[in-house]
């Protein structure tokens, strides 16, 4: 960011060298007065050169647009009066924007401008009136000013409105109201508004859009929950199941059962008798037969009225519900990050007012403590350093030697390469594992409960503490790389997530490895395969969801708070303060809740009810990072720019959905469901279900989806499609090289301002010396007004 | 809080609504936090004008750099102290409802530290100065650092801002409305 500000700024300044070769350059550089005044800065600051400057000064005051700013009310209240007739609802909202007429108060004006015109087009209606009157709040003045405005333009002439314009303008003034209503109600309702006031007041809003951001996660939660809830959960427990096959054992052979008989095998597995505690933390036994997995639910169509044959599909309503929650979730994130995206690309038209934007919009206005306040200042002054310091980098990284740049280029690889090493290990790790744990339980069946509970969670705990012990080598490896800190930032961010992902990824495959072989005859592959793999992998990722959940809770609470009471405590040993301070990063914490929202989209759909522990899991994130950020953390010495973090926010979450919708539809499209349990009991996979739905509809939609996807269609859509996109850009490119002309012309226009203001105040001086010279008393001349009166010294020397 | 809506007329919370970007209810919440900055004089005149000491001991002011210019920008006598009306203004502008037009108008005013209308290179140096509180800048650092900031926004090259180049820069910040923000 910064190099394309210093390219931007480089080119500029080449911009302005061709300026003056362009406008001609030997006339300028003669006679342009700046030039004899700069050359005389250089010298002693003469009395001369100073009136000079200030009588240039004096004339640009009384300069035309100048004067447009000092009066107020003319311009809008007269335009708007007379836009009054053609005016519509959309250029209300643009007028405002259009005056950049500054207004400074005069109260004269005022009254004159608001008098009525007796005109009869003139006379407002009580729309207008109405409007001028909404309008009068957006006005630079103080209130009393505001409040005779007011009363002036009810207490005018108006039109009242007839019949059909009466009631259109009644109907705007009620809606109007009940926004502003429902506005009062939302705000009272506002979750954890004290919360966020807290820590706006401590950190600003850099840390704030991270704490909404969950705030956000938790609402896209409960209404994913409300989905898998309305949709399958309350119709599978309330609905009649339907009648199940019989499994009749005399008609079976060895070689094939039925799905009825799978099924009864089933039910027989898991009516084992087991510990409750240890049933519930692991989710097998009697879990595995509540809603809480996949194996519950049945593939019945139910019948919910006989005579109008009324069916829930419930394996079709299954399915649609997954596909609706990823939708849902795709399209709330890409509306979220559209804003911000909008923001970036388009109005910055590819320039990014860096500076500009550190300083005037640096402050952040609502913190009110003290201890924030100081650290705002360090993070400010820090963020300047190193923006002119990544300047100078620049510069430097240009006219690095031949040498320097290979021993980077050198060190840079071989960081690469360890941390690549690293990621095969954790993943190689993390296979082993788990073929570890499950020859271990096929072992030791009969052992001691805990050891088992121990084996269960091997997986879970080695992809839990592999995700925390491996970011800070990552972190300590980055340092051999010298990046950047911006640069360092994204590429830490960047590996940790690949590392989460990873992880999830080789579970994920380990667990396709166990399941997926030919099911030549029976239930399941071999022995040890589980009879319902749904639920095993339901199992899986409610184990690692719980783990997740309070390894965080426990690191927070009884890991980094004894080290922040020691730095607290022991402030004089540097030992224990450099373990014990820590910061509040907000990338890794942005993970952390990004990683249980990815393990709830994947779960989802072998554990409907999974959107509800991660809701309760959100609710408790909050108040644990509020803790960690308020009494763990000393504050982040680098801003946190609200615009930058909700970025990094969406496009995180992005990637972790792709991932999750990569892997759902992977298992959806290709894998085989399991015999003994589930909706979609059988040998297609789950795809198939769509097929034959669609297969059911009438003809003419199937014709017309056919269409969609035929050549005859799709071939001119992308040529339409390309056409467009390259028109779009041929725009863009214009219009950005028109900013540059017009740019230069202003640079131009001003230069040329003050030229003529210095020639100007050359002339008038010379005039008024000559008057002086020959003694003759000065007609009343327009330009006696225009300059300050002379310095005493003028006159003693003629 | 019914003792507030007591003091006020239910007109005048109607014009307070309508002339400022607050609800009722925000408005007699503004109310309260300005009769508890003194609560024997607000009690008597809830119009009253309390110095400027009084405005910026306010928790939302108390540790703003700008806390001085703000008082004297918004205050309807020009030297600081604000009266009840002045102190609605001020929390309205910084409200989240306020437009951005509304802002960067009187941020441009607060900015203009000797109050020519432009922002030269003296206020320029006197809002970095602010903003890095007890650190200081060194004066190559604060040299560059104003050179950079002409050279992004000064569009005709005069050497100071005016309010039109000044609205433009801050169209294209986008922290700027996310800063300039105060809650009540």
């Amino acid at each position: 960011m910064s190099g394309s500000g210093g390219a931007d700024r480089k080119s500029k300044k080449g911009n302005r060298a061709q300026v003056w070769e362009e406008a001609g350059g030997e006339f300028y550089q003669e006679s342009y007065p700046g030039a004899t005044t700069s050359t005389s800065n250089e010298n002693a600051d003469t009395a001369d050169a100073a009136a000079h400057r200030d009588a240039a000064a004096h004339l640009a005051t009384m300069l035309p647009s100048k004067q447009a700013q000092h009066t107020m009310g003319k311009a809008t209240t007269r335009r708007s009066r007379n836009e009054g007739k053609q005016s519509t609802r959309k250029r209300t909202g643009n007028r405002s924007r259009f005056n950049t007429v500054r207004r400074e108060s005069n109260i004269n004006d005022v009254h004159v401008s608001v008098l009525p015109d007796f005109a009869v087009e003139n006379i407002p209606n009580e729309e207008r009136t109405w409007e001028e009157i909404m309008q009068i709040k957006a006005m630079p003045v103080n209130m009393a000013q505001k409040r005779e405005l007011k009363a002036k333009l009810k207490s005018a002439t108006k039109l009242r409105l007839q019949g059909f314009e009466q009631l259109k303008w009644q109907r705007r003034k009620f809606w109007q109201r009940c926004k502003s209503n429902w506005k009062e109600f939302y705000t009272k309702l506002e979750l954890w508004q004290g919360s966020l006031k807290t820590i706006e007041g401590n950190f600003g809003i850099g840390v704030v859009s991270y704490f909404l951001f969950v705030k956000w996660l938790m609402f896209l939660n409960i209404i994913i929950f409300a989905l898998t809830f309305f949709l399958i959960v309350l119709p599978s427990a309330i609905l009649e199941p339907g009648q199940l096959g019989q499994c009749d054992p005399a008609a079976e052979d060895e070689n094939n059962t039925s799905i009825a008989c799978c099924a009864d095998k089933y039910q027989e597995y898991t009516s084992s008798n087991n510990n409750f505690f240890y049933d519930l933390v692991q989710g097998t036994g009697w879990m595995e037969k509540t809603l809480l997995f996949y194996g519950y639910y049945t593939n019945d169509i139910y019948t919910l009225n006989k005579e109008y044959k009324l069916f829930y599909d419930l394996p079709f309503a299954y399915l649609v519900t997954a596909l609706l929650y990823f939708l849902v979730s795709l399209i709330a994130i890409v509306k979220s990050a559209a804003r911000g995206f909008r923001e970036r690309i388009i109005e910055g038209e590819g320039q990014f007012y860096q500076y500009c934007n550190l300083i005037f919009g640096g402050w952040d206005f609502c913190i009110d403590k003290l201890k924030g306040a100081e650290n705002k200042h360090k993070a400010i002054y820090n963020e300047i350093k190193g923006c002119l310091e990544a300047e100078r980098l620049e510069t430097e990284k240009q006219n690095r030697s031949k040498k320097e740049k290979c021993q980077l280029l050198f060190s840079r690889s071989m960081v690469n390469t360890g941390i690549i090493v690293l990621l095969l290990v954790s993943m190689v790790t993390i296979y082993l594992v788990f073929t570890l744990s499950r020859s271990l339980l096929r072992e030791y069946q009969k052992a001691e409960k805990h050891f088992l509970l121990f084996f269960e969670f091997m997986p879970s705990l080695m992809i839990v503490s592999l995700n925390l012990l491996l970011p800070l080598l990552f972190s300590f490896l980055v340092t051999f790389e010298r990046y950047s800190p911006i640069v360092v930032v994204r590429i830490t961010l960047l590996r940790t997530i690949f590392l989460r992902l990873s992880s999830l990824g080789v579970l994920g495959a380990s667990i396709y490895r166990l399941v997926s072989c030919d099911r030549k005859n029976g239930c399941n592959c071999e022995e040890e395969v589980p009879l319902c793999w749904e639920t095993y992998v339901g199992q899986q990722f409610y184990k690692l969801a719980v783990t997740n959940a309070l390894t965080g809770i426990a690191v927070t609470f009884f890991v980094n708070f004894p080290r922040a009471m020691l730095a607290k405590h022991f402030e004089n040993c540097r030992f224990l303060k450099f373990i014990g301070e820590q910061q509040f990063e907000l990338p890794n914490h942005v993970l952390d809740v990004v990683y249980s929202q990815t393990l709830c989209w994947i779960g989802s759909f072998y554990s409907p009810l999974l959107p509800a522990f991660a809701v309760i899991h959100c609710f408790l994130t909050f108040y644990v990072k509020k803790f960690a950020c308020l009494i763990n953390s000393r504050p982040p010495s680098q801003v946190y720019r609200t615009s930058r973090s909700n970025y990094m926010f969406m496009a995180v979450l992005l990637i972790s959905f792709v991932a999750a919708a990569i892997a759902v539809g992977y298992s959806l499209a290709e894998v085989k469901p399991s015999r003994a349990c589930g909706p979609f009991k059988g040998d297609e996979p789950v795809w198939n279900t769509v097929k034959l739905s669609f297969a059911k509809l009438p003809s003419w939609i199937q014709g017309f989806a056919f269409f969609l996807g035929t050549a005859g269609f799709t071939m001119p859509t992308i040529v339409i499609l390309l056409l467009a996109l390259y028109y779009y850009n041929a725009v863009t490119a214009a219009n950005r090289q028109m900013v540059l002309v017009l740019r230069r012309q202003l640079v131009l226009e001003g230069h040329d301002k003050q030229f003529l203001l210095s020639r100007l105040s050359t002339i008038i001086k010379q005039q008024q010396q000559e008057r002086l010279k020959n003694a003759i008393p000065p007609p009343p001349s327009e330009f006696d007004t225009l300059l300050p009166p002379p310095p005493p010294e003028v006159m003693n020397s003629s | 809080m019914g003792q507030g809506s007591s003091q006020f007329s239910e007109e005048e919370l109607q014009d307070y609504q309508d002339l400022t970007y607050f609800t009722k209810k925000e408005v007699l919440k503004a109310h309260q936090k300005f009769k508890a900055l003194a609560p024997e004089k607000v009690g008597h005149n809830r119009n009253a004008k309390l110095p400027m000491s009084k405005i910026m001991s306010c928790t939302e002011l108390r540790v703003n750099p700008f806390n001085d210019r703000i008082c004297k920008v918004f205050s309807s006598s020009r030297d600081g102290d604000c009266t009840f009306e002045d102190f609605l203004d001020m929390m309205s502008v910084f409200s989240e409802a306020a437009p951005l037009t509304v802002k960067a108008e009187y941020a441009f005013r607060i900015f203009d530290f000797d109050g020519d209308d432009m922002l030269g290179v003296e206020d320029l140096q006197q809002v970095i100065e602010r903003l890095t509180g007890p650190q200081h800048l060194s004066d190559v650092d604060t040299k560059q650092l104003i050179q950079n900031l002409l050279e992004e926004a000064d569009l005709d090259d005069d050497g100071s801002l005016s309010y039109a180049e000044f609205e433009h820069i801050i169209s294209k910040s986008p922290d700027f409305t996310s800063t300039f923000r105060i809650r009540l």
